[in-house]
């Protein structure tokens, strides 16, 4: 009986990985055995569903080097609500689970640190590469070191010729990849949790970052057919990342969008005024980038993109989670210069697509709001008091907080500046891959860093005098346009709703504020924040633009807070008293908690961690929607 | 129980297959390169390997020069393996030693992976553990948000009984007024958490509480209550096997270090 044995099990050892991704794609289809076509759709969106597009596993060649174990079956069971062991060995949960996830790991060297780690240091030729297997194998510390030297060669395009190996690299690929979307369809429960296909693309010429998180509307079916797309090192144009993506819709009849992340690290580079080699944007080109990137990630654990103060100094609270990330590229190989804070944020971009729009007829910049974690633990973590870190070396412990950490060679971060999180609200009709992903192609979804507050946004003309009476909802889709949409002129100033309701285990409300942006017939650019429904009116004024600000709950010693100012709700029917039926214009809710304690006091609480001077211990949370433009006719 | 169905039984357990493979891999890695051996044969098959790699890496052959490059350097591993393992370098190199292990652990997690379960196994997880299973509660019920104040709830309760319009008495919040088999999960989700709990715990029919939720005080009404039930395992087929597939993995593991430990004498001096 033992001969048969060997012959089986022999070949076992050396290609047991191959055999893993072999039973692995015979287990196909869907955790409830349902598809897209048996969820019930609303008539129109009753309900946000939550979730991180932008998950890192120990798929992606950095998070594997800083020390990730949980690969994506652990990522998914954690984000539907299960307990898992974090690669540091703590044991993990969410309060509430999560109602879909895109694990997005980086297309370019998927797999490959893992590979390296794995391989016998006997079959590795480049002498660097086989430093890099030694010092990981020598503990968390080694891995750091090798994953800081990585990140900083890509930025340099130094990378060994080893690693870039394409022929090894396309079987590691394709392996890693379908026994992936197998793990993502097993878990992917239609109806109830929906697990997408994506990746990410890093491209990062000179360490200015140009990532895009690619997520598929489809299955494993289609997404076999194709490879996660990786731009390589030094500096490609995004269009062959488009022409990839048209290449999949033509050839599997899918669909799929790419969503930008962390411009603001991007040195003027993810929001350009001008087209690719420096010219004038072309028509065709902004068609290009709206069609096929609808959403931007606008918060996340490295820093928030949605406007900086330097842009916007009437905005007071611009500033939040700015502190360390507007000073160089993400590598930090470049310092950043006044001159690129225009291309690295949100709100400016979508000013800058007006003044394009005016010029081209086409606005590149027409994309709605979401935020996600990038977290690169497998663990989609977005609440402050269960933050586990940008990456398995920074899970919960004593030193992250004051410890300086980059994401490469080159010093000038500290853990405080990361943010505990970032997650997608997203306003569809069900929970399935085709429900979610049509409500983002519709930019129906808005960003939040974190606390799940419900938040509607409508404009239009036709809405009662009981716009936020009774059944409200559906008479507004009705009569207007949800978040995302266009209004049409002219017919006088539009009205809109916004509603705001807290959530429900977390802070109450500050305010709502809308966010206006517009061109004049000049072609000058401008933006204005309206303070439109706050908490506390009765001792609340304002003062020019100005509201006196909510309070402050903060108790530093127990890192907790008291509702005992701010609103559980807030809602109210706008109109613009500026508006001008002559001008086109974008307006953008802005939601703003009361104060509440950072991750950081979490950490002093139960590791009785040291803080620096000037660290960040509280702030106020937020939510963005997805603006809706208005146009004047002609 | 004759000898033959006994060494089929044998062969089907899993931790067999398991130590089998593990001396397998020690014939491999080190039968195939034996520290006492002082003869190295390179068989046709290493030569064509190491000429693939070279490939792989350069696209493009290797000259005949550098094969016999490759092979001189294949020879030297070799050579200074057994030396190296003779002397004794390997029993204190921690690189190597969580190498093994971590192959070790590697050969349990794939077979598991590989294993198809059956009917009977599912169905007897699915007995285990009910309960994760389980659907959810599902409530049917009318709600009027009143605030904060508890006291005015409780006055806002009495008006109720005595006939006055809910309608009058709510104040506005944006959850909905009334809902209709909602899953206790979705209902806390809405509400915050505990809130389809002490929902359940009302008497049904009537407006009663009140009931706290995120937002402050709520007066319900409880029409209907579908209490949770164990779906059979067709309905639940895939979230088992998940279930059981991590598991069996786990389990597995750890059965097949304890089966090593357990050939071993353990002594601890603790400072």
């Amino acid at each position: 009986m033992k001969l048969p044995m060997k012959k089986s099990l022999a070949p076992g050892l050396a290609l047991g990985i191959a055999l893993t991704a072999l039973a692995a794609c015979q287990r196909t289809g869907s955790m409830n055995g349902k598809t897209d076509a048996d969820v019930k759709l609303t008539a129109y969106p009753e309900r946000v569903y939550w979730g991180d597009t932008h998950l890192h596993t120990s798929n992606s060649v950095d998070a594997f080097a800083f020390g990730a174990k949980l690969g994506p079956e652990d990522a998914l069971r954690f984000a539907r609500g299960e307990e898992v062991t974090a690669s540091g060995g703590l044991k993990a949960m969410l309060d509430r689970p999560l109602d879909f996830l895109v694990i997005a790991d980086h297309s370019g060297g998927l797999g490959a640190t893992q590979a390296l780690y794995d391989a016998p240091s006997l079959f590795i030729r480049d002498p660097t590469l086989l430093r890099w297997h030694d010092t990981m194998h020598e503990g968390p510390q080694g891995r750091l070191k090798v994953t800081a030297e990585l990140i900083d060669l890509a930025g340099r395009n130094a990378l060994p010729a080893a690693l870039n190996d394409p022929e090894g690299q396309k079987k590691r690929t394709t392996k890693i990849w379908t026994t992936h979307s197998s793990i993502v369809e097993r878990y992917n429960e239609p109806g109830k949790f929906t697990a997408f296909i994506g990746f990410e693309y890093t491209l990062m010429p000179r360490g200015d970052n140009l990532h895009r998180v690619v997520m598929f509307r489809d299955g494993k079916e289609r997404t076999d057919k194709v490879l996660p797309y990786d731009p390589g090192q030094g500096d490609t144009p995004v269009s062959q990342l488009w022409d990839y993506m048209d290449a999949y819709t033509k050839t599997t009849g899918g669909q799929v969008l790419a969503i930008p992340h962390n411009s603001n690290v991007s040195n003027g580079l993810m929001f350009e005024m001008v087209g690719p080699g420096g010219g004038p944007m072309t028509a065709a080109y902004a068609r290009r980038r709206a069609a096929h990137e609808p959403l931007v990630e606008a918060t996340q654990i490295k820093g928030d993109s949605e406007a900086h103060p330097f842009l916007s100094p009437n905005d007071e609270f611009a500033d939040f989670g700015k502190a360390g990330w507007d000073i160089g590229n993400l590598t930090m190989q470049r310092l950043t210069t006044p001159d690129m804070q225009g291309g690295n944020y949100v709100r400016e971009a979508l000013k800058r697509g007006l003044a394009i729009e005016a010029r081209t007829g086409v606005n590149p910049y027409k994309f709605g709001l979401i935020g996600s974690t990038d977290s690169h633990t497998g663990l989609a973590t977005g609440d402050e008091n269960n933050f586990f870190g940008k990456h398995s070396g920074v899970e919960p412990g004593a030193a992250r907080a004051s410890a300086p950490q980059n994401l490469g060679n080159t010093q000038g971060r500290f853990g405080w500046q990361y943010l505990a999180g970032g997650y997608a609200g997203v306003w569809a009709r069900g929970n399935s891959r085709s429900a979610l992903f049509d409500a983002m192609l519709r930019k129906e979804t808005y960003a939040t860093t974190g606390p799940r507050m419900t938040v509607r946004f409508f404009g239009g003309w036709d809405f009662g005098k009981d716009a936020l009476k009774g059944d409200w909802v559906k008479a507004a889709y009705v009569a207007g346009v949800p978040m995302g949409g266009d209004l049409s002129g002219p017919k006088g100033a539009p009205k809109f709703i916004v509603s705001a309701l807290k959530d429900p285990i977390g802070a109450n409300l500050d305010r709502v504020q809308i966010v206006k942006g517009w061109i004049d017939a000049g072609g000058q650019l401008h933006e204005k924040i309206f303070n439109v429904v706050w908490s506390n009116p009765e001792t609340r004024k304002l003062v020019g633009d100005r509201l006196t600000p909510v309070g402050d709950t903060v108790d530093i010693a127990t890192a907790s807070y008291k509702n005992t100012i701010g609103a559980p709700q807030l809602a109210t029917v706008w109109a613009d008293p500026e508006f001008n039926a002559g001008q086109k214009a974008f307006y953008y809710v802005r939601v703003l908690e009361i104060p509440t304690p950072r991750w950081v006091l979490f950490d002093v609480l139960r590791y009785k961690a040291k803080l620096l001077p000037g660290t960040r211990l509280k702030d106020q949370e937020r939510a963005y929607t997805s603006p809706i433009w208005y146009h004047p006719k002609g | 129980m004759n000898l033959t169905e006994r060494a089929k039984q044998i062969v089907r357990e899993p931790l067999v297959h398991f130590l089998v493979a593990g001396a397998l891999i020690f014939a491999v890695w080190g039968g195939g390169s034996d520290a006492a051996d002082r003869s190295i044969t390179v068989t046709e098959a290493q030569v064509r390997g190491l000429t693939e790699q070279w490939e792989a890496q350069w696209h493009r052959q290797p000259t005949p020069a550098e094969v016999d490059g490759l092979i001189r350097d294949l020879i030297k591993d070799e050579v200074y393996y057994r030396e190296a393992v003779r002397m004794g370098l390997d029993t204190d190199d921690i690189i190597i030693r969580r190498r093994m292990r971590s192959k070790m652990e590697f050969l349990v997690a794939a077979q598991a992976e590989n294993e198809m379960p059956s009917d009977a196994a599912l169905q007897q997880w699915l007995d285990t553990n009910p309960r994760d299973y389980a659907t959810a509660p599902a409530l049917s019920f009318d709600q009027i948000y009143v605030g904060s104040d508890a006291d005015a709830a409780r006055r806002a309760l009495a008006q109720l009984d005595k006939g006055a319009n809910p309608a009058t008495l709510a104040q506005s919040l944006s959850v909905p007024p009334k809902l209709d088999d909602a899953l206790s999960g979705d209902i806390d989700r809405q509400f915050g958490d505990g809130f389809a709990n002490a929902v359940g715990a009302l008497p049904p029919g009537r407006w009663a509480g009140p009931v706290t939720s995120g937002f402050g005080q709520h007066l319900v009404r409880l029409r209907k209550l579908t209490p949770s039930a164990v779906p059979p395992l067709a309905g639940v087929r895939k979230a088992v096997e998940n279930d059981w597939r991590e598991a069996n993995r786990v389990a597995r593991e750890n059965a097949a270090y304890q089966a090593l430990l357990d050939g071993y004498t353990i002594r601890i001096a603790k400072p």
